[in-house]
């Protein structure tokens, strides 16, 4: 699972220093767990490098060993095997308050009996930053999250989504050469979510610091990262960019986790003019322009497609494209799109999102027969 | 749904007749008792005699003062030995957390006095702690903790020290333990999260725990009778002396509530000292 | 006084705690007492708070006739201090046999004080107080429920036994003159108990008490009662004469004890377990606790009535106004004055019987017995000075300082400002 970056890494801001190589880097790094008589292994085997002044995204189920991975970064835990680099020293085994990261928790972790300016000062005055430099910079910091106003305040005075900041200041204040962010986004309503993960991208640019962030909520990811790693059982299935990962899905269960993704059962038939001919659903016809490394003719695969790539109309359509014939099973009006469910046969179902661009007409009604088409390039052929 | 106006009233109503039956009334009548004259034979006439609160402090002020003095040590010892075990239980405890926490109530299975009789048999002069010491050299033959001053002291933080452990590993167990991490985090080791953190956000725990050792312990008189010599009479064995030996209830009923009332003027200075957010924290 | 442990009482706890035990009520007997005592604070403040008044002086003219319209009843209800029989309550058997009279035994009476708080508001209010028949010591309880006229007068033509076998010393006591309300139940000398593994010359005297060479070694009671008698015979005062003078001046020779360090605490009922540990050398002592501890644990701890003398306090069986039973009470009271029945109870309890013919019968029944344990034991005690005092150790003993209840305060105060500083 090679990293296949295709962002670049915003230049570092003022103040950090420059340096070779990544940020963090993990090789190797397994951690297990004994629980009674078992051994789990919670990381199994994770090589990750994230570059300086990345947004990186852990993503995840819960379970699959992403606040792991990211608290062997932190320090909190350390590895079973592997090693643990932060700009490219090993700090395996090194404690948690003798590293150069700082972490902002789920549940902000907050110390309640401080003022939120003693909060954010906290990491200053343990590196016994003079006293006027403390001020400005937690001044600059309060104002950096537009918390200015609530310096005197206790946390328990504040609301969700300004703990969130405090939490965030409280980190970011200590110019750590990277930023943890362990699901820091959970705790609030959606709305408030959603401003936060356009500032919390803005603070980011701002600052330039190197950000890991671990959610298990794909939309977060996909829109905050440069790169992903998706995480299973404690793996990463892969590692990309957003669009690469959401519109190229490397496994089965990035295709399923990410999105939503039609997963079609077929059998690989010829090769005609650089399109694979797959045989899907009652002998319909999809093509895909590439196979798997160890797939080939008669081998039994998935086929991926994201609802919106699909066009459906009641005419057979023309042209180099899937063409697989259904029966309308459910339409479901969304506003900007219409949901339909097609019975393809063979026990397979496909989802559609047809954009309601010139109106609310339905394409088809629930029982009627349609025609469903998508360009090869659109489709990825995943190994059963 | 008219009667559901009502269901909160005749839910506290049982409390409050406990209050008022079990506290009030008492309170009441000792109130009234405390400012009568007589003895048993002649009766005791409500005369309102005020003087029976001059005669109760100027007779035992010595023992109020060391009656207060001890609980205050004897709360300083539960914090000493209560907090860290509190803090043991909590964060190391691991599984068994219900089993030490029963460790530590283990001794209230046992009558309050015979557990403080126990402590003549460990303090004796020549018992299974001064004995082997004395027979080593380490402590002149004439050296005696019992009936002592320490003795008392010893034994009243013994008795209570459940009620510190208990709040203090309340606060702790509830505590986040990511604030830990987040001292840790933020550079603190693990002197400065200690002290820095988690002291500071258990606090409400050990405020809780110092009210309910202090008053206690400052109101004790078994220790005393138990554990002290000839100078550590405390004010609860001057109580019970007047009401039981002497039935001098007038006299019983005003040291009463001279401790009240100095007992209540400590907490409220404690609490203003503390800040009262502290104190709501305790209750919220 | 009030705090004196009926028999069995603090050799019990030491003996629980050090080895296997007779009797089971042994180990529980201290500290159900001493719960009781504290419950005996909240139900005294309770009963005051609720009538609000203290003593009432009943008019004991109402007594001339008592007992002429006065019939047995069958039963009787009768409180005694726990421990104070054994617990098949043979006596009571043999009582209830002879007359067929049944016996409702409580070993409800813990201390004098609180029983005294827990009767006094129902006897003011002339209320039953459950009891017919009680046992009080001659003390400041006995002298108020005397001088509040709570007491039955007693018919002496119902009490012949007691006329014939009750001991000289036993009667016409001076708490009670012509045992008018009561008769005593049993005896006991307040003397110095000394271990001679660590005291190494005989105790004789009082001064013995205050040598510094025992420095933090020697106890002394707690009770007013009984320290006044010790200060008072220390400083050659003869308690039954003493003035205000002499009070003040027992309490000024306790303090400068007190304060020269001699004193090692002052003890209600406690003072066993530190005596054989040897964190007592010497102390105040009860001969009964002290005869039992030799008895039963095998120790050789030694019970003096010094030369300037001692206390002898008595246990005394009366009958509060209210009863509802006197016939049957005072059948009983007779009844206990049988020798053969006074030797049975004093076996058990021993302590210092008022038949002091039970001593013969004593060394009858060890004959009779022959070998054998019991035989020796009751040898033993029949022959022990410390159960029936030779006429010598009558003469150095004295009763508790008798007053007034309205002295009582005053008195108590002057020695408590000693032992509760």
């Amino acid at each position: 699972m090679a990293p296949t970056s295709t962002t670049q890494p915003e230049a570092p801001a003022a103040g950090t220093v420059p340096a070779a190589g990544p940020a963090i880097s993990l090789d190797g790094v397994v951690k297990s767990f004994r629980t009674g008589s078992e051994t789990v292994r919670a990381v199994d085997g994770v090589d990750l490098e994230i570059e300086r002044g990345e947004f990186f995204s852990l993503l995840g189920p819960s379970g699959c060993g992403k606040t792991t991975t990211m608290r062997m970064i932190a320090g909190f835990e350390d590895p079973t095997e592997g090693v643990v680099r932060l700009d490219g020293r090993d700090v395996t085994g090194v404690a948690a308050n003798h590293r150069d990261v700082n972490m902002v928790f789920q549940s902000y972790a907050l110390f309640p009996h401080m003022s939120v300016a003693d909060n954010v000062a906290f990491g200053l005055r343990r590196k016994r930053v003079p006293k006027a430099e403390i001020t400005r910079r937690v001044g600059r910091m309060l104002d950096l999250v537009e918390l200015g106003h609530r310096a005197k305040h206790r946390p328990s005075q504040l609301s969700g989504g300004q703990q969130q900041r405090v939490a965030l200041a409280r980190a970011l204040v200590n110019e750590p050469s990277a930023l943890l962010l362990d699901e820091p986004l959970g705790a609030l309503d959606l709305k408030l979510r959603q401003s936060m993960q356009v500032e919390l991208k803005r603070i980011q640019r701002e600052v330039g610091i190197t950000f890991v962030y671990v959610t298990h909520d794909q939309g977060e990811a996909l829109t905050m990262s440069d790169r992903i790693a998706v995480m299973n059982n404690g793996v990463v299935e892969q590692l990309g960019a957003p669009a690469e990962i959401y519109e190229r899905p490397a496994t089965r269960f990035v295709a399923d986790f990410i999105g939503t993704s039609n997963l079609v059962r077929g059998v690989v038939r010829t090769n005609a003019g650089g399109l694979w001919k797959v045989e899907v659903a009652d002998g319909a016809t999809a093509l895909v322009a590439e196979l798997p490394g160890s797939v080939t003719t008669g081998a039994h695969i998935h086929l991926t497609v994201r609802p919106e790539k699909v066009r459906i109309g009641t005419e057979q359509p023309e042209g180099e494209a899937s063409r697989v014939p259904g029966t309308v099973t459910e339409t479901v009006y969304m506003g900007a799109a219409t949901h339909y469910q097609v019975d393809i046969g063979g026990g397979e179902e496909v989802t559609v999102y047809q954009q309601n661009a010139s109106g609310s007409t339905l394409v088809a009604e629930r029982g009627e027969r349609v025609w469903l088409s998508w360009p090869p390039e659109h489709s990825y052929a995943l190994p059963s | 749904m008219s009667n559901r106006k009502f269901t909160p009233y005749v839910l506290v109503l049982p409390a409050w007749v406990w209050l008022a039956l079990f506290f009030v009334v008492p309170i009441g009548g000792m109130l009234s008792l405390s400012l009568t004259t007589g003895n048993v034979v002649t009766g005791f006439q409500q005369t309102f005699e005020v003087g029976n609160y001059a005669a109760a402090v100027s007779t035992y002020w010595e023992q109020i003062l060391r009656s207060l003095l001890y609980g205050a040590c004897a709360t300083l010892v539960c914090i000493a030995l209560g907090y860290p075990m509190a803090y043991w239980i909590a964060f190391r405890g691991g599984a068994h957390k219900s089993t030490y926490l029963l460790l530590i109530l283990l001794p209230f299975f046992v009558s309050f006095v015979l557990r403080t009789i126990s402590w003549r048999f460990f303090l004796s002069d020549n018992g299974v702690v001064l004995g082997p010491l004395k027979d080593l050299g380490l402590l002149p033959e004439g050296f005696a903790v019992l009936n002592s001053a320490p003795a008392v002291v010893l034994g009243l933080a013994y008795n209570f020290l459940p009620f510190m452990v208990l709040p203090i590993y309340a606060v702790l167990e509830r505590m986040d333990p990511y604030l830990v991490e987040a001292a840790h985090d933020l550079y603190a080791d693990r002197v400065q999260a200690f002290v820095r953190v988690i002291l500071p956000v258990s606090l409400p725990g050990v405020f809780a725990g110092v009210l309910m050792t202090f008053i206690p312990t400052s109101a004790d008189y078994v220790n005393a009778s138990v554990l002290g010599g000839t100078h550590n009479t405390m004010i609860g064995n001057v109580i019970q002396t007047q009401y039981l030996v002497n039935n001098n209830y007038p006299i019983a009923a005003s040291i009463t509530f001279v401790l009240m009332g100095l007992l209540l003027v400590g907490i409220f200075s404690y609490a203003r000292a503390l800040g009262t957010e502290r104190v709501m924290e305790v209750h919220a | 006084m009030n705090n004196r442990p009926r028999p069995h009482m603090d050799s019990a706890l030491l003996r629980g705690l050090t080895r296997a035990r007779r009797s089971p009520l042994a180990l529980p007997g201290l500290t159900r007492r001493r719960t009781l005592q504290a419950g005996g604070v909240t139900a005294a403040a309770l009963a005051l708070s609720a009538c609000g008044v203290g003593g009432q002086q009943r008019d004991p003219a109402a007594d001339e006739n008592f007992w002429a319209d006065k019939e047995r009843t069958g039963s009787l209800r009768w409180a005694n201090w726990p421990l104070y029989m054994d617990s098949e309550r043979t006596q009571i058997q043999q009582f209830t046999e002879a007359t067929g009279i049944e016996v409702d035994y409580k070993e409800d009476v813990h201390e004098a004080a609180s029983f005294f708080g827990q009767i006094q508001p129902k006897l003011a209010n002339g209320d039953d107080i459950g009891y017919d028949l009680m046992v009080l010591t001659n003390g400041f309880e006995l002298a108020k429920l005397i001088e509040l006229g709570y007491l039955t007068q007693l018919d002496h033509s119902r009490l012949p036994a007691f006329t014939e076998y009750a001991g000289e010393i036993y009667k016409n006591n001076s708490y009670d003159p012509g045992n008018k309300y009561t008769v005593p139940y049993a005896s006991g000398i307040t003397g110095i108990a000394y271990n001679p593994e660590f005291v190494d010359r005989e105790i004789t005297s009082l001064q013995d008490l205050w040598d510094p060479a025992f420095e933090g070694k020697v106890g002394m009671f707690a009770d007013p009662q009984e320290i006044a008698v010790f200060g008072l015979l220390a400083n050659g005062a003869v308690p039954a004469d003493s003035t205000r003078e002499d009070w003040e001046a027992a309490a000024d020779k306790l303090r400068e004890q007190r304060d020269s360090g001699v004193v090692r605490a002052y003890y209600e009922q406690d003072y066993i377990q530190p005596l054989t540990t040897g964190d007592l050398w010497m102390t105040m002592a009860w001969s009964g606790d002290i005869y039992q501890q030799n008895a039963e644990a095998g120790t050789d701890l030694k019970f003096v009535i010094p030369d300037e003398g001692a206390t002898l306090w008595t246990d005394n069986l009366m009958i509060p106004y209210t009863t509802q039973a006197p016939v049957d009470a005072i059948e009983l009271m007779n009844f206990l004055y049988e020798p053969e029945i006074a030797t049975g109870l004093t076996e058990y309890i021993g302590y210092i019987s008022p038949v002091p013919h039970a001593q013969e019968v004593m060394a009858e029944w060890s004959e009779a017995e022959g070998e054998g344990e019991r035989a020796e034991a009751l040898r033993a005690m029949a022959e022990s000075a410390l159960v029936f005092p030779e006429e010598g150790d009558y003469q150095k003993l004295h009763n508790y300082v008798a007053l007034p209840p309205d002295q009582q305060g005053e008195f108590s105060s002057l020695f408590q400002a000693v032992t509760q500083s």
